[in-house]
This record gives C-alpha cells, sequence and structure tokens, in this order.
C-alpha cells in the first residue's frame, strides 16, 4: 500500500474504488442476470451503499449515490427518481443505525441490512404498481431481496478487506 | 421513557439533517428532490421531457462503453460454445436454407397480391422501410424486458414502431431520444399484442410472462379444446398498434391438474438478440379518382406492382425451366440405365433356355444308358428303332415303352 501511496494517482484511483464500482454497477447492471438463472437476481448497489455509508466512507459523496440512482432508472427504464430514493432511504438508515450503535456487531448489520431492503423494495414495488401501473411480479422482487440479503455478507467481507488495506 | 423517545427523535434529526464535512447536501434535502423528481417524471412536460431525452442520451452511451469489457466476456462464452454445434447447425441450416429458397418464390408473388389487394380495400399506399439497429443496452433485468437500439427521432423512429428480428415481432418502441430509442420486448409483463391464432383463425391477446415466453389471454370465445401445438401464433393487426401477419411464435399447451394453459414460444430468442429492423412505416392517402395526376400515379404504382410481378414470374419461369432441363437429364439417365437392364434380360433368358436345353439332354443320356437295349434293332425278330432316329429318342424318353405298345 505504500508504494500505491507513493504512486498519488493510482492511490487516489484505489480510494475512489467503491464510487468507481458503483457507477459501473448502476450503469451496467452488475448482477449476473446475463447467465439466465430462473429465480436468481440480486441487487449489488444496495449492499456496496450500505456498507459503505454505514462505515461512513469519506469519498461516498450522498450526492454522487442521488446522481447514481438516477442512472440506474435510466438505464432500467424505471421512472426518475425512484432509485435515487431508494439510496437515499438506504443512506438515512445507515445514519441512523450508525448514531444508535455504541458496539458494531456484523450479524446485527446483515439482519437490518434485510429490514431496510424489504423496506425498499416493498416501497418501489408499491410505488410503481399504484402510482406508475406497472405489471411486476412480487415473486421477483422477494427473491432479489432473498439473494442480496445472503450476497450481503460475502461482500462485505470483500469491502473489509479493501478498507483494511486503505488504512494500512 | 421520556428520555428514550428523546434519543430516538435526537438519532433520527441526525439522520437526516446532520451533514459531515464531505457532505454538500444533507440527506433530507436529497430526499426531497428525489420525490420532486418522482413527481416531475411522471407530469408530461416539454421541458423536462427534454431534460429526460438529454440524459437518457448521456446514460445509455456510457451504458454501452461500460458493458463492452462484460459482452466481449458473454460473447467469447456464446462465441466458443456455439462452435461446439457448429456443424451439426450448419447441416441443418443448409437444409433448411434449401427448402426456403423454393418458398420464398411463391411467397413473394403472394406478398405482392396482398399488398395490392390491401391498396384495393384501404385507401391509402403504406410503404415501409426496415432500418438496421444496433442494440446498444440490453441488461436482461428480471423486472422490466426492455433493450435499448441506436436509432432515435433522427431516423424517424417514432413511439410505437415495430421492432423485428429478421422478420419476426420483438417488441415496439416505447421510448424515443434523440440517437436512441427503447424497446419494450413482447416478454414483458407489460406488452400486450393483439393476436390471431392459426389454422383455428381465433383472436386473442398475447401478454408477456415476465420470462422469455408468452401467455395467451382474453380469447373472444372464452379458451377451448380446439388449439394444437403446431398452432402459428401472427399479429391480428387490430387496434392498428401492430402491422397484421407479422409472426410471433408457436403455440405451447402446458396441461395443469387445474386447467390447461396456453404459452407462446417466440420465434425469436431475446437474449441472443444483438441487431434489429425497425419498421419506418410510411402512409399516403389515394385521393378521388376525378384528380388526373392522382389516377396517373395509381396506375403507374399499378404497372410498378405489375412489372414487378412480371419479374418474380420471370424468374420463377427460368427457375422452372432449370428444373425440366434437370428433369430431362435424369429421364435419359434413366432411359439408358432401362435399356441396360433389358439387355441384362435378355441374356439371362437365354441362359435359362440353354440351361433347359443341357438339363434335357442330360436326362435323355441318362434314361438312354438304362432303356437302349429295350428301345435298340436287335439282328431277329426284334421290333426296336435305329440309333438317332427320333422314334429311338420318344423311347428312350418313355423309358423303353415304344410307340405300338
Amino acid at each position: 500500500m505504500n508504494s500505491l501511496r507513493s504512486k498519488g494517482f493510482f492511490f487516489k484511483l484505489y480510494s475512489w474504488l467503491p464510487l468507481i464500482i458503483l457507477l459501473i454497477s448502476v450503469l451496467n447492471e452488475f448482477d449476473l442476470n446475463y447467465l439466465n438463472l430462473n429465480y436468481f437476481s440480486f441487487n449489488f448497489p444496495f449492499i456496496l451503499i450500505f456498507f459503505f455509508t454505514l462505515k461512513e466512507f469519506k469519498h461516498f459523496d450522498y450526492l454522487f449515490v442521488f446522481i447514481a440512482g438516477l442512472f440506474n432508472d435510466t438505464v432500467i427504464g424505471l421512472p426518475l427518481g425512484i432509485s435515487s430514493l431508494s439510496y437515499m432511504i438506504i443512506c438515512i438508515a445507515t445514519s441512523y443505525f450508525r448514531n444508535i450503535t455504541i458496539r458494531p456487531d456484523p450479524i446485527k448489520d446483515w439482519f437490518y441490512f434485510l429490514f431496510i431492503i424489504s423496506l425498499i423494495n416493498s416501497l418501489n414495488y408499491s410505488v410503481l404498481t399504484l402510482f406508475f401501473s406497472f405489471n411486476l411480479v412480487l415473486m421477483n422482487y422477494l427473491i432479489d431481496t432473498f439473494f442480496t440479503f445472503l450476497f450481503y455478507i460475502i461482500f462485505v467481507s470483500i469491502f473489509k478487506y479493501y478498507l483494511r488495506s486503505l488504512n494500512d | 421513557m421520556a428520555s428514550s423517545r428523546d434519543d430516538f427523535i435526537i438519532a433520527i434529526r441526525s439522520a437526516f439533517l446532520k451533514r459531515s464535512t464531505q457532505q454538500k447536501f444533507s440527506l433530507l434535502t436529497l430526499v426531497f428532490v428525489s420525490m420532486f423528481v418522482i413527481l416531475l417524471s411522471s407530469l408530461d412536460f416539454k421541458v423536462i421531457r427534454y431534460i429526460k431525452i438529454g440524459i437518457n442520451e448521456v446514460v445509455y452511451r456510457s451504458s454501452f462503453i461500460v458493458s463492452i469489457p462484460e459482452n466481449f466476456l458473454i460473447n467469447s462464452f456464446i462465441g466458443i460454445s456455439d462452435y461446439s454445434t457448429f456443424y451439426d447447425d450448419f447441416k441443418k441450416n443448409k437444409d433448411e436454407l434449401n427448402k426456403l429458397r423454393s418458398k420464398n418464390i411463391l411467397s413473394e408473388i403472394t406478398q405482392n397480391e396482398n399488398k395490392e389487394l390491401k391498396e384495393l380495400i384501404n385507401d391509402y399506399v403504406s410503404t415501409s422501410d426496415k432500418l438496421l439497429a444496433k442494440i446498444i443496452v440490453d441488461h436482461k433485468s428480471p423486472f422490466l424486458k426492455s433493450i435499448i437500439i441506436n436509432k432515435g427521432s433522427k431516423d424517424n423512429i417514432e413511439i410505437g414502431t415495430s421492432i423485428y428480428d429478421q422478420s419476426y415481432l420483438v417488441g415496439r418502441v416505447i421510448e424515443v431520444n434523440f440517437k436512441t430509442s427503447r424497446v419494450l420486448l413482447l416478454s414483458d409483463l407489460n406488452s400486450n399484442v393483439p393476436v390471431t391464432i392459426a389454422p383455428q383463425n381465433i383472436q386473442a391477446i398475447v401478454t408477456g410472462s415476465g420470462d422469455n415466453d408468452g401467455e395467451i389471454k382474453y380469447i373472444k370465445g372464452g379458451f377451448n379444446n380446439n388449439f394444437t401445438k403446431e398452432s402459428i401464433v401472427y399479429t391480428s393487426g387490430t387496434g392498428a398498434i401492430f402491422k397484421s401477419g407479422v409472426p410471433i411464435g408457436i403455440l405451447k399447451i402446458s396441461e395443469n391438474a387445474s386447467k390447461s394453459d396456453l404459452n407462446v414460444q417466440f420465434y425469436s430468442d431475446f437474449s441472443q438478440l444483438k441487431y434489429v429492423f425497425a419498421e419506418i412505416v410510411s402512409r399516403s392517402e389515394i385521393k378521388s379518382s376525378n384528380d388526373n395526376q392522382t389516377s396517373n400515379s395509381t396506375i403507374e404504382a399499378k404497372i410498378k406492382i405489375l412489372e414487378n410481378e412480371k419479374e418474380i414470374i420471370e424468374d420463377s419461369n427460368t427457375k422452372f425451366k432449370e428444373e425440366n432441363d434437370y428433369l430431362k437429364t435424369q429421364v435419359n439417365d434413366l432411359n439408358d440405365q432401362i435399356l441396360n437392364l433389358n439387355n441384362q434380360a435378355s441374356k439371362q433368358n437365354e441362359k435359362i433356355d440353354q440351361f433347359d436345353i443341357d438339363k434335357e439332354e442330360l436326362e435323355y443320356l441318362r434314361l438312354n444308358l438304362v432303356y437302349s437295349r429295350k428301345c435298340q434293332t436287335k439282328k431277329l425278330f426284334s421290333k426296336g428303332y435305329k440309333i438317332g432316329t427320333p422314334e429311338y429318342k420318344k423311347c428312350i424318353l418313355n423309358k423303353g415303352k415304344k410307340i405300338n405298345e
């Protein structure tokens, strides 16, 4: 890491990596949907935003997250602002959770994450079906929530490794 | 109790309003902005529409660029797996191509006739150009089945423009930007297409299932058992949303315990689309026959159609001639073969005759050894015959019995 630190540009790029990945994932829909597996999808940006806002990562700007949400809506074809609102709710939830937590516990974080994504997906489903008359399959949302919850713990271990390498 | 409520309020207030040094906006502000954007996007103001088009253009292009490495990997994987079935596919395609070539001429004639009849029924001439478009974004979302193509209002694409994969319907345009458009695929839950099911000639609506197939809904007269698995589904043109007679897929009947479901297996595989055709339709009204110019143009159009038809007939004649020549050659070959076979047969008959003669001679010689004494002439008082005479031979063949006995 010291060698990276000495190379200013690369270190900067490395420290901005979560934001770059967020941008790529919203533009590219990094969720392995192209595998065409039935009953499989997960929401990577939810995991990324939840983890890095919970850890109060210094480069994770809320405005950038908001813009990423707009990009996501454009790519998927949802009404503008839906994903931004979802991402902002995650940010609020993590901010609140940070305020009330004295001793962080990964398992508590994990189940709190499940609660938050369930809430957000319910909200999304309700808004899209009630206000925008979209035909959606509820089962897809449940599956998405379940796999996002499962994948959280895997990605968190990778993100923790990243944070450790950054702090070293 | 009161203190815990205060703590909760403080934590919530802090979450909404507190800004760390890095953050430029509080979360509460951004939440309100999000809600405002959602409200604006549901309203169809001109300014908002243009802003949205601008954002779409930038984001679609960015998404295309960002997706390049992933698409490269996916395409490489598909390419490698295709190689394993390459030879079988080639043979199958070759057979299919030969069949299709023979059908093509008839199809062209029918199309021309169809066009002419449609012009007689409707009061307008409909001409269509198919525009090749590349798919720049296709993320296969489980929630919404849509693709982005690289043609927009600049290329005369409009909302509702039909999109094809070869000649099969894929979907229609639901959002148009300057150089890009979003296409809602037939497999999407929000897609509804009026169709005809042939050969039963039943009108129905096909809606997307959210997976890779469609479901038959709202059949006129209700569900019945007349359908077969080979039934073809094509657009009926009802409601003038889609052009009539465009093939969509074949009927799939799945028998459940409670009821039978009717699904449509689309001809086109939406997960493998790379290029599609957008049909730009232009309609020109046919004015009353009093107008000389219009009648001239109608006659010219008809002449053109007839010329086209003539060209097609000439083509088919040439093909028939070629087929005729080929058949003649085959007839000659077959005649030669028949002649050869006749020769062979006559030779074999000769052999058989010779064999019969030989057999008879052998029998005579065998009997001669036994009965020659009885039949030949002896010196004193004998009634025999002279050797070599026909009577002698007859006597031998009668096993020694003489003619008078």
